[in-house]
Protein backbone atom coordinates (compact mmCIF):
# COMPACT_ATOMS: atom_id res chain seq x y z
CA UNK A 1 0.00 0.00 0.00
CA UNK A 2 2.96 2.19 1.02
CA UNK A 3 4.92 1.31 -2.05
CA UNK A 4 1.64 2.40 -4.11
CA UNK A 5 1.86 5.88 -2.47
CA UNK A 6 5.53 6.32 -3.14
CA UNK A 7 4.62 5.78 -7.03
CA UNK A 8 2.36 7.77 -6.98
CA UNK A 9 4.21 10.94 -5.17
CA UNK A 10 6.25 10.27 -7.46
CA UNK A 11 4.82 10.56 -10.96
CA UNK A 12 2.86 13.34 -9.38
CA UNK A 13 4.42 16.40 -10.60
CA UNK A 14 5.34 14.60 -13.93
CA UNK A 15 1.93 13.72 -15.30
CA UNK A 16 0.48 17.26 -14.02
CA UNK A 17 3.46 18.92 -16.20
CA UNK A 18 2.13 16.61 -19.10
CA UNK A 19 -1.62 17.62 -18.58
CA UNK A 20 -0.86 21.35 -18.49
CA UNK A 21 1.35 20.53 -21.54
CA UNK A 22 -1.73 19.00 -23.12
CA UNK A 23 -3.50 21.67 -22.60
CA UNK A 24 -1.74 24.16 -23.93
CA UNK A 25 -1.44 22.09 -27.11
CA UNK A 26 -5.07 22.05 -26.92
CA UNK A 27 -5.62 25.36 -26.75
CA UNK A 28 -3.61 26.19 -29.58
CA UNK A 29 -5.43 23.56 -32.01
CA UNK A 30 -8.29 25.31 -30.74
CA UNK A 31 -7.22 28.38 -31.87
CA UNK A 32 -6.20 27.47 -35.19
CA UNK A 33 -9.75 25.57 -35.22
CA UNK A 34 -11.77 28.83 -34.66
CA UNK A 35 -9.50 30.86 -37.28
CA UNK A 36 -9.69 27.67 -39.94
CA UNK A 37 -13.16 27.73 -39.69
CA UNK A 38 -14.66 31.40 -39.38
CA UNK A 39 -11.50 33.88 -40.75
CA UNK A 40 -9.34 31.79 -43.08
CA UNK A 41 -7.93 28.64 -44.00
CA UNK A 42 -5.73 27.17 -47.11
CA UNK A 43 -7.20 24.68 -49.01
CA UNK A 44 -6.11 22.01 -51.56
CA UNK A 45 -7.67 22.51 -55.08
CA UNK A 46 -6.64 19.44 -57.71
CA UNK A 47 -8.24 18.70 -60.70
CA UNK A 48 -9.11 19.97 -64.24
CA UNK A 49 -12.51 21.90 -64.09
CA UNK A 50 -10.97 24.97 -63.36
CA UNK A 51 -8.07 25.03 -65.68
CA UNK A 52 -6.24 27.61 -66.90
CA UNK A 53 -7.12 29.45 -63.63
CA UNK A 54 -6.31 26.49 -60.91
CA UNK A 55 -3.79 23.53 -61.85
CA UNK A 56 -4.75 20.13 -62.52
CA UNK A 57 -2.16 19.11 -60.36
CA UNK A 58 -3.43 20.70 -57.53
CA UNK A 59 -3.16 24.36 -55.58
CA UNK A 60 -3.27 25.56 -52.60
CA UNK A 61 -5.18 28.49 -51.65
CA UNK A 62 -6.33 30.54 -49.31
CA UNK A 63 -10.21 30.60 -48.46
CA UNK A 64 -11.97 33.19 -46.37
CA UNK A 65 -15.27 32.76 -44.43
CA UNK A 66 -15.68 36.02 -43.90
CA UNK A 67 -17.25 36.81 -47.35
CA UNK A 68 -19.56 34.60 -47.23
CA UNK A 69 -20.89 35.41 -43.51
CA UNK A 70 -21.82 38.96 -44.39
CA UNK A 71 -23.42 38.35 -48.01
CA UNK A 72 -20.76 39.82 -50.38
CA UNK A 73 -20.05 36.69 -52.36
CA UNK A 74 -21.13 37.64 -55.74
CA UNK A 75 -20.53 36.93 -59.79
CA UNK A 76 -16.87 36.62 -60.46
CA UNK A 77 -15.70 35.27 -57.15
CA UNK A 78 -14.30 31.45 -56.96
CA UNK A 79 -15.75 29.89 -54.20
CA UNK A 80 -15.25 26.13 -52.35
CA UNK A 81 -18.60 25.07 -52.23
CA UNK A 82 -19.87 21.71 -50.42
CA UNK A 83 -20.84 19.29 -53.03
CA UNK A 84 -25.08 19.07 -53.15
CA UNK A 85 -24.28 15.43 -54.23
CA UNK A 86 -21.93 14.28 -51.89
CA UNK A 87 -22.03 16.27 -48.87
CA UNK A 88 -18.55 14.99 -47.44
CA UNK A 89 -16.88 16.47 -50.35
CA UNK A 90 -16.52 19.45 -51.50
CA UNK A 91 -15.39 21.55 -54.62
CA UNK A 92 -14.17 24.71 -55.98
CA UNK A 93 -16.17 26.50 -58.50
CA UNK A 94 -16.77 30.11 -59.61
CA UNK A 95 -20.65 31.79 -59.34
CA UNK A 96 -21.64 32.88 -62.64
CA UNK A 97 -25.47 34.22 -61.20
CA UNK A 98 -26.72 34.88 -58.31
CA UNK A 99 -30.10 35.04 -57.29
CA UNK A 100 -33.29 36.32 -59.65
CA UNK A 101 -30.24 36.44 -62.36
CA UNK A 102 -30.91 34.55 -66.04
CA UNK A 103 -27.99 32.41 -67.00
CA UNK A 104 -27.60 31.28 -70.52
CA UNK A 105 -25.06 28.37 -70.54
CA UNK A 106 -23.72 25.50 -72.72
CA UNK A 107 -24.94 22.18 -71.62
CA UNK A 108 -22.40 19.97 -73.23
CA UNK A 109 -19.93 21.99 -74.90
CA UNK A 110 -17.97 19.12 -76.17
CA UNK A 111 -20.65 17.78 -78.40
CA UNK A 112 -23.26 20.28 -79.57
CA UNK A 113 -23.99 24.12 -79.58
CA UNK A 114 -27.13 23.61 -77.79
CA UNK A 115 -27.62 25.97 -75.15
CA UNK A 116 -30.20 26.73 -72.34
CA UNK A 117 -31.29 29.70 -70.09
CA UNK A 118 -32.14 29.00 -66.44
CA UNK A 119 -33.40 31.98 -64.12
CA UNK A 120 -31.45 31.42 -60.71
CA UNK A 121 -34.09 30.65 -57.71
CA UNK A 122 -33.89 32.81 -54.67
CA UNK A 123 -31.54 31.82 -52.24
CA UNK A 124 -29.14 30.19 -54.78
CA UNK A 125 -26.34 30.45 -57.03
CA UNK A 126 -25.13 29.23 -60.04
CA UNK A 127 -21.72 27.71 -60.18
CA UNK A 128 -19.41 26.74 -63.08
CA UNK A 129 -15.94 25.85 -63.70
CA UNK A 130 -14.12 27.62 -65.81
CA UNK A 131 -13.22 24.39 -67.99
CA UNK A 132 -16.63 23.90 -69.36
CA UNK A 133 -15.52 20.80 -71.18
CA UNK A 134 -14.40 18.84 -68.00
CA UNK A 135 -16.44 20.44 -64.96
CA UNK A 136 -19.44 18.91 -63.08
CA UNK A 137 -21.16 21.83 -61.95
CA UNK A 138 -24.57 23.63 -61.72
CA UNK A 139 -25.41 22.60 -65.05
CA UNK A 140 -25.26 19.14 -64.33
CA UNK A 141 -26.77 19.52 -60.55
CA UNK A 142 -28.76 22.89 -61.03
CA UNK A 143 -28.36 26.05 -58.61
CA UNK A 144 -26.86 25.70 -55.34
CA UNK A 145 -28.36 27.08 -52.00
CA UNK A 146 -26.06 29.96 -51.00
CA UNK A 147 -25.92 27.45 -47.69
CA UNK A 148 -23.74 25.65 -49.02
CA UNK A 149 -20.61 27.84 -49.98
CA UNK A 150 -18.03 27.72 -47.27
CA UNK A 151 -15.92 30.77 -48.75
CA UNK A 152 -13.72 32.41 -51.06
CA UNK A 153 -10.55 31.70 -52.50
CA UNK A 154 -8.68 35.11 -52.83
CA UNK A 155 -4.85 34.10 -53.08
CA UNK A 156 -2.98 31.35 -54.37
CA UNK A 157 -0.26 30.01 -51.99
CA UNK A 158 1.68 27.07 -54.08
CA UNK A 159 2.80 26.61 -56.56
CA UNK A 160 5.34 29.16 -56.10
CA UNK A 161 5.31 30.58 -59.61
CA UNK A 162 1.71 32.06 -59.25
CA UNK A 163 1.75 33.33 -55.75
CA UNK A 164 -0.82 35.92 -55.92
CA UNK A 165 -4.32 37.05 -55.66
CA UNK A 166 -6.83 35.04 -58.12
CA UNK A 167 -8.32 38.34 -60.00
CA UNK A 168 -11.70 38.06 -61.28
CA UNK A 169 -12.34 37.45 -64.89
CA UNK B 1 5.14 61.12 -10.79
CA UNK B 2 2.86 60.20 -13.85
CA UNK B 3 5.02 56.84 -13.36
CA UNK B 4 3.99 56.29 -10.08
CA UNK B 5 0.28 56.64 -11.28
CA UNK B 6 0.65 54.35 -13.78
CA UNK B 7 2.15 51.21 -11.30
CA UNK B 8 -0.57 52.02 -9.25
CA UNK B 9 -3.03 51.01 -11.81
CA UNK B 10 -1.04 48.06 -12.98
CA UNK B 11 -2.31 45.20 -11.35
CA UNK B 12 -6.17 46.49 -11.61
CA UNK B 13 -5.51 46.28 -15.06
CA UNK B 14 -4.02 42.80 -14.69
CA UNK B 15 -6.67 41.38 -12.44
CA UNK B 16 -9.56 42.83 -15.13
CA UNK B 17 -7.36 41.58 -18.03
CA UNK B 18 -7.29 38.22 -16.30
CA UNK B 19 -10.90 38.03 -15.77
CA UNK B 20 -11.79 38.82 -19.35
CA UNK B 21 -9.64 36.04 -20.87
CA UNK B 22 -11.59 33.86 -18.00
CA UNK B 23 -15.20 35.03 -19.75
CA UNK B 24 -13.55 34.51 -23.11
CA UNK B 25 -12.20 31.34 -22.41
CA UNK B 26 -15.77 30.39 -21.06
CA UNK B 27 -17.39 31.57 -24.05
CA UNK B 28 -15.31 30.21 -26.61
CA UNK B 29 -15.88 26.50 -24.70
CA UNK B 30 -19.49 27.45 -25.19
CA UNK B 31 -19.20 27.79 -28.61
CA UNK B 32 -17.12 24.78 -29.07
CA UNK B 33 -19.75 22.63 -27.38
CA UNK B 34 -22.73 24.77 -29.47
CA UNK B 35 -21.47 24.36 -32.91
CA UNK B 36 -20.33 20.23 -32.40
CA UNK B 37 -22.22 18.78 -29.47
CA UNK B 38 -25.10 20.31 -28.45
CA UNK B 39 -27.43 23.56 -28.47
CA UNK B 40 -30.62 24.98 -28.12
CA UNK B 41 -33.03 26.56 -30.89
CA UNK B 42 -36.42 28.75 -30.37
CA UNK B 43 -38.78 26.86 -32.75
CA UNK B 44 -41.87 29.13 -33.41
CA UNK B 45 -44.43 28.83 -36.30
CA UNK B 46 -47.40 26.43 -37.55
CA UNK B 47 -45.11 23.90 -39.88
CA UNK B 48 -44.24 21.93 -36.56
CA UNK B 49 -47.88 21.50 -35.06
CA UNK B 50 -49.13 19.69 -33.09
CA UNK B 51 -44.69 18.10 -32.39
CA UNK B 52 -43.90 21.93 -31.87
CA UNK B 53 -45.78 24.50 -30.64
CA UNK B 54 -47.33 27.86 -32.45
CA UNK B 55 -45.96 30.39 -30.44
CA UNK B 56 -42.14 29.35 -28.93
CA UNK B 57 -40.79 25.65 -28.25
CA UNK B 58 -37.17 25.80 -26.46
CA UNK B 59 -35.66 22.47 -28.44
CA UNK B 60 -32.30 20.93 -27.53
CA UNK B 61 -30.50 20.20 -30.60
CA UNK B 62 -27.56 17.22 -31.23
CA UNK B 63 -24.62 18.06 -33.68
CA UNK B 64 -23.44 14.76 -33.43
CA UNK B 65 -25.36 12.83 -35.85
CA UNK B 66 -24.86 14.56 -39.16
CA UNK B 67 -21.50 14.21 -38.96
CA UNK B 68 -21.60 10.62 -38.51
CA UNK B 69 -24.57 10.72 -41.07
CA UNK B 70 -27.04 9.02 -38.97
CA UNK B 71 -29.52 11.11 -39.92
CA UNK B 72 -33.15 8.97 -41.16
CA UNK B 73 -35.98 9.12 -42.01
CA UNK B 74 -38.39 10.38 -39.44
CA UNK B 75 -35.79 12.79 -37.85
CA UNK B 76 -36.89 15.97 -36.77
CA UNK B 77 -33.86 18.46 -38.02
CA UNK B 78 -32.81 21.99 -37.82
CA UNK B 79 -32.06 23.00 -41.77
CA UNK B 80 -31.00 26.02 -43.23
CA UNK B 81 -33.45 27.37 -45.25
CA UNK B 82 -32.65 27.21 -49.40
CA UNK B 83 -34.57 30.07 -50.03
CA UNK B 84 -33.31 32.72 -47.09
CA UNK B 85 -29.79 31.55 -46.45
CA UNK B 86 -29.60 33.13 -43.32
CA UNK B 87 -32.64 31.71 -42.03
CA UNK B 88 -32.82 28.46 -39.92
CA UNK B 89 -36.18 26.35 -40.14
CA UNK B 90 -37.20 23.03 -38.26
CA UNK B 91 -38.89 20.00 -40.42
CA UNK B 92 -38.45 16.34 -40.50
CA UNK B 93 -36.99 13.89 -42.93
CA UNK B 94 -39.64 12.35 -44.55
CA UNK B 95 -37.31 10.98 -47.08
CA UNK B 96 -33.62 10.17 -47.98
CA UNK B 97 -31.58 9.83 -50.98
CA UNK B 98 -33.22 7.39 -53.36
CA UNK B 99 -36.34 7.20 -51.65
CA UNK B 100 -39.89 7.53 -53.46
CA UNK B 101 -41.43 10.18 -51.79
CA UNK B 102 -45.20 11.77 -52.96
CA UNK B 103 -48.98 11.02 -52.63
CA UNK B 104 -51.30 9.51 -55.18
CA UNK B 105 -50.91 12.82 -57.44
CA UNK B 106 -47.13 13.02 -57.65
CA UNK B 107 -44.18 11.04 -56.89
CA UNK B 108 -40.64 11.94 -57.15
CA UNK B 109 -37.16 10.15 -56.11
CA UNK B 110 -35.02 11.66 -53.22
CA UNK B 111 -31.56 11.99 -56.20
CA UNK B 112 -28.32 11.11 -54.10
CA UNK B 113 -26.78 13.29 -51.42
CA UNK B 114 -30.09 15.22 -50.97
CA UNK B 115 -32.93 14.52 -48.74
CA UNK B 116 -36.82 15.47 -48.29
CA UNK B 117 -38.26 17.31 -45.61
CA UNK B 118 -41.68 18.15 -44.63
CA UNK B 119 -43.43 19.78 -41.56
CA UNK B 120 -45.92 17.97 -39.80
CA UNK B 121 -48.44 20.52 -40.17
CA UNK B 122 -49.37 19.39 -43.85
CA UNK B 123 -51.71 22.50 -44.64
CA UNK B 124 -49.36 25.26 -42.96
CA UNK B 125 -45.84 24.57 -43.90
CA UNK B 126 -43.44 25.65 -47.00
CA UNK B 127 -40.81 22.90 -47.28
CA UNK B 128 -39.88 20.36 -50.25
CA UNK B 129 -43.06 20.21 -51.51
CA UNK B 130 -42.41 23.91 -52.65
CA UNK B 131 -38.65 24.26 -52.67
CA UNK B 132 -37.68 20.96 -53.56
CA UNK B 133 -35.22 18.15 -52.31
CA UNK B 134 -32.24 19.55 -50.12
CA UNK B 135 -29.01 19.05 -50.45
CA UNK B 136 -27.84 17.02 -46.93
CA UNK B 137 -25.14 19.57 -46.58
CA UNK B 138 -27.84 22.07 -45.45
CA UNK B 139 -28.49 20.02 -42.33
CA UNK B 140 -27.63 21.86 -38.99
CA UNK B 141 -28.55 19.30 -36.32
CA UNK B 142 -31.60 17.06 -35.19
CA UNK B 143 -33.74 17.71 -32.69
CA UNK B 144 -34.08 15.27 -29.93
CA UNK B 145 -35.38 17.54 -26.87
CA UNK B 146 -38.20 19.55 -26.22
CA UNK B 147 -37.45 22.11 -22.94
CA UNK B 148 -40.07 24.19 -22.69
CA UNK B 149 -43.29 24.53 -22.75
CA UNK B 150 -43.22 22.01 -19.92
CA UNK B 151 -46.32 20.78 -20.92
CA UNK B 152 -44.26 19.17 -23.73
CA UNK B 153 -41.35 18.28 -21.85
CA UNK B 154 -39.63 14.71 -23.28
CA UNK B 155 -38.40 13.46 -26.21
CA UNK B 156 -39.31 13.96 -29.83
CA UNK B 157 -39.63 10.71 -31.90
CA UNK B 158 -39.47 9.24 -35.30
CA UNK B 159 -43.55 9.29 -35.67
CA UNK B 160 -46.00 12.14 -35.65
CA UNK B 161 -47.91 11.91 -32.43
CA UNK B 162 -51.44 11.48 -32.94
CA UNK B 163 -53.68 13.77 -31.44
CA UNK B 164 -57.06 15.04 -32.54
CA UNK B 165 -56.70 18.44 -34.33
CA UNK B 166 -59.56 20.20 -32.59
CA UNK B 167 -58.26 20.19 -29.05
CA UNK B 168 -54.53 21.39 -30.14
CA UNK B 169 -55.13 25.69 -29.92
CA UNK B 170 -54.07 27.45 -32.58
CA UNK B 171 -54.18 24.88 -35.21
CA UNK B 172 -55.75 25.19 -38.61
CA UNK B 173 -58.92 23.10 -39.37
CA UNK B 174 -59.65 21.99 -42.90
Amino acid sequence: MSRLFQFVRQWKPIIKEGFSQSFLIAKFLCLLHVTNTHVCTPVLVYGPSMLPTLNLTGDVVLVEHLSQKFGKVGPGDVVVVRSPENPRKTVTKRIVAVEGESVTFLVEPALSDRSHTVVVPRGHVWIQGDNIYSSRDSRQFGPVPYGLILGKAFWRVWPPDAFGSLSQE
Amino acid sequence: MSLQVFRHWIPTVKDAFDRTLMVAKFFCSLHVTNTFLCTCALAMGPSMLPTLNLTGSLVLVERLSIRFGKMASGDVVLIRSPEEPRKVVIKRIVGVEGDAVGNEEATAVVPKGHIWIEGDNKHNSRDSRQFGPVPYGLLEGRVFWVMWPPEDFGSVGRKVENISLESSAGCQKT
